[in-house]
């Protein structure tokens, strides 16, 4: 069987500046992901090397075997939906029509969606649970709205990776466990891998099948229950506050 | 949204029909309407005079009129697109500046090597034309080459400024060192005319703004990825730098083409996508474009029929007209938004 993705000797960063260097994981199944470090130390860095919006500074990144730096756009946005930390530029458009987006790829030039696409808006904004603001402009919704607008629009664009770079920022801690409780679903009944950013240990020990521990440029890819054994994270983010409060 | 649209699309091309048979029917010699109908339809009209002065005065400069409405709208909606700027537009941008440097060299530039210009008319129209055009696309090579360079598209804006300054320098320089007759034909040109359009460059123009209002219409599922932002529109599947190219592409046909035949037209290109974006409460490109093409029809008609309010022979110039009505309509959006960049 192919791999969903597999990332070898990668190095990140911007310009000559290496952040990391010398990943190496492979993801086999599907599975949620949760991408944990301090602050500066590349996460969103490597979510967009992921994702191919920053080249790498060496090593690769293989889509079902398939290098990132050959596929085109238009391949790479079948494959995985990316939802960012900056939010989108946009502000004068309604809920429905920014999680239209999400079908871009699949839709022809005049953007006509058929059914199988509305199909696809409809459960995603069900999953969110936004359906009772389809028609309000998005200026107009809280950011813990926004953001689970952004999510139904990566979701509708029903690809097999989903990346998320800190989709908890905004939320409250209800909204934040519900979201990784539906995180969670999409890996367990549409078999997809999500791959997210977040500073909520908790949570991520506790909901995600994988933890990519980020420390002193290096990233370890192991089960919660082992890192929780080892006391990696306990070091990492205990040790901050010996050394500077 | 669709019955909103047909609703407003239906609404403005009646709006136009009216303020072109208003267009035909204004000017120092009094037509009736049904004559001008009459002559529209192919039919002698009462007097041999009605029928030149309408097909081969009124006709022309009302078309015109249409075409330059429709194609600066539309490279103004383009351009504040890719600027994510309320106020781009092309003049913004050093089209026009660079387009009229390549007139000023041209009508100047030739004055002062001792070439006069009024030897052959041919040569003065259509090198005009050329010269226009030339400049335009000059500024745009520099412009394609700083966005391959820059990566920040409103670093390459302040270019465009830049460049515009320049470009209106070197023309400054050159008004200055030009003998009287050059130098009033450069005025008149910067002033505007709808009429100076022969009926042969007419064919052309029409042919160059349809090429370009097509293209324009076709890119609007890129554009409207585009507004979400580079990375979004990129992870949707948009090739990003091809979008900036084939906009900036557009607009060079659009408002480089309208400049060279009828001099440059301030502030339609600025105001109309926001008049199409407050009617229809939408930044989707589907539907803005069309609209665009419309309301700078009729807008483009209004502003021909004010310019010809004097009556008898003497007409305002287009580009003061269009100015007189664009500039109070951008404050008033400014003052009713507060804020100007909540408008996209």
């Amino acid at each position: 069987m192919k791999n969903i993705l597999s990332i070898s000797s990668l190095s990140i960063g911007y310009d000559k500046n290496k952040v990391l260097s010398n990943i190496n994981v492979v993801v086999d199944q599907p599975k949620l992901i949760t991408l944990i470090g301090r602050n500066g130390q590349g996460k969103s860095t490597l979510l967009k090397t992921l994702t191919g919006l920053i080249p790498a500074i060496g090593g690769g990144v293989f889509f079902e075997d398939k290098i990132n730096k050959e596929l085109s756009h238009k391949e790479k946005s079948k494959l995985f939906s990316v939802v960012l930390t900056s939010p989108p530029a946009i502000n004068n458009i309604t809920v429905k029509d920014f999680v239209t987006y999400g079908r871009y790829p699949y839709t022809n030039w005049l953007a006509v969606k058929k059914e199988e696409d509305n199909w696809q808006i409809n459960q995603a904004m069900e999953l969110c649970g936004i359906t009772n603001f389809v028609a309000t402009n998005i200026a107009n919704l809280s950011d813990g709205e926004r953001q689970k607008v952004a999510l139904a629009r990566a979701i509708a664009q029903n690809t097999p990776i989903i990346f998320l770079d800190e989709p908890t920022s905004h939320l409250d801690l209800v909204n934040q466990s519900e979201l990784f409780d539906l995180l969670h679903q999409l890996v367990e009944k549409q078999a997809k891998t999500i791959i997210i950013s977040s500073h909520q240990l908790n949570l991520a020990l506790n909901y995600a099948d994988e933890i990519w521990l980020i420390n002193n440029g290096e990233l370890e890819a192991n089960t919660p229950d082992f890192f929780m054994k080892s006391g990696k994270i306990e070091a990492l983010f205990g040790g901050l506050k010996f050394k500077y409060f | 949204m669709t019955s909103k649209f047909s609703i407003l699309s239906i609404g403005l091309v009646i709006s136009s029909i009216m303020l072109f048979m208003a267009d035909l029917a204004l000017g120092s010699v009094y037509i009736p309407l049904p004559s001008i109908v009459d002559i529209l339809l192919g039919n002698e009209a009462e007097k041999e005079s009605w029928n030149i002065i309408l097909l081969s005065s009124r006709l022309p400069r009302a078309i015109a009129a249409i075409l330059a409405g429709s194609a600066l709208a539309v490279s103004g909606l383009q351009m504040q697109t890719l600027f994510r700027n309320p106020l781009a537009g092309p003049y913004i941008l050093g089209i026009s500046s660079g387009a009229g440097l390549g007139v000023a060299v041209f009508i100047m530039g030739f004055s002062v090597l001792g070439i006069s210009l009024s030897s052959s008319v041919w040569f003065a129209n259509y090198g005009i034309v050329i010269s226009a055009i030339l400049g335009a696309v000059l500024v745009l090579l520099l412009l394609m080459a700083a966005i391959a360079k820059l990566k920040d598209i409103m670093t390459v804006l302040i270019l465009g400024i830049m460049i515009g300054s320049i470009a209106t320098a070197f023309i400054s320089i050159l008004e200055y060192f030009s003998q009287e007759d050059s130098l009033k034909s450069f005025v008149l040109w910067t002033m505007g005319d709808l009429s100076s359009v022969a009926p042969d460059s007419l064919k052309m123009l029409f042919f160059i703004v349809m090429i370009g209002l097509v293209a324009a219409f076709t890119i609007s599922k890129q554009l409207n990825a585009y507004l979400l932002g580079e990375d979004y529109a990129q992870s949707l599947g948009t090739n990003v730098n091809v979008t900036r190219y084939l906009v900036i592409l557009v607009t060079a046909l659009l408002a480089g083409s309208i400049t060279a035949f009828c001099g440059p037209i301030g502030f339609v290109g600025i105001i109309t996508p926001h008049i199409a974006r407050m009617f229809f409460k939408s930044a989707n490109h589907f539907y803005l474009v069309p609209l665009c093409v419309l309301l700078g029809i009729n807008i483009m008609l209004l502003a021909d029929i004010i310019a010809q309010l004097p009556g008898s022979d003497k007409t305002f110039p287009i580009n003061a007209v269009t100015s007189l009505i664009g500039i109070p309509f951008i404050f008033w959006i400014i003052f009713r938004n507060k804020k100007i960049a909540a408008l996209n």
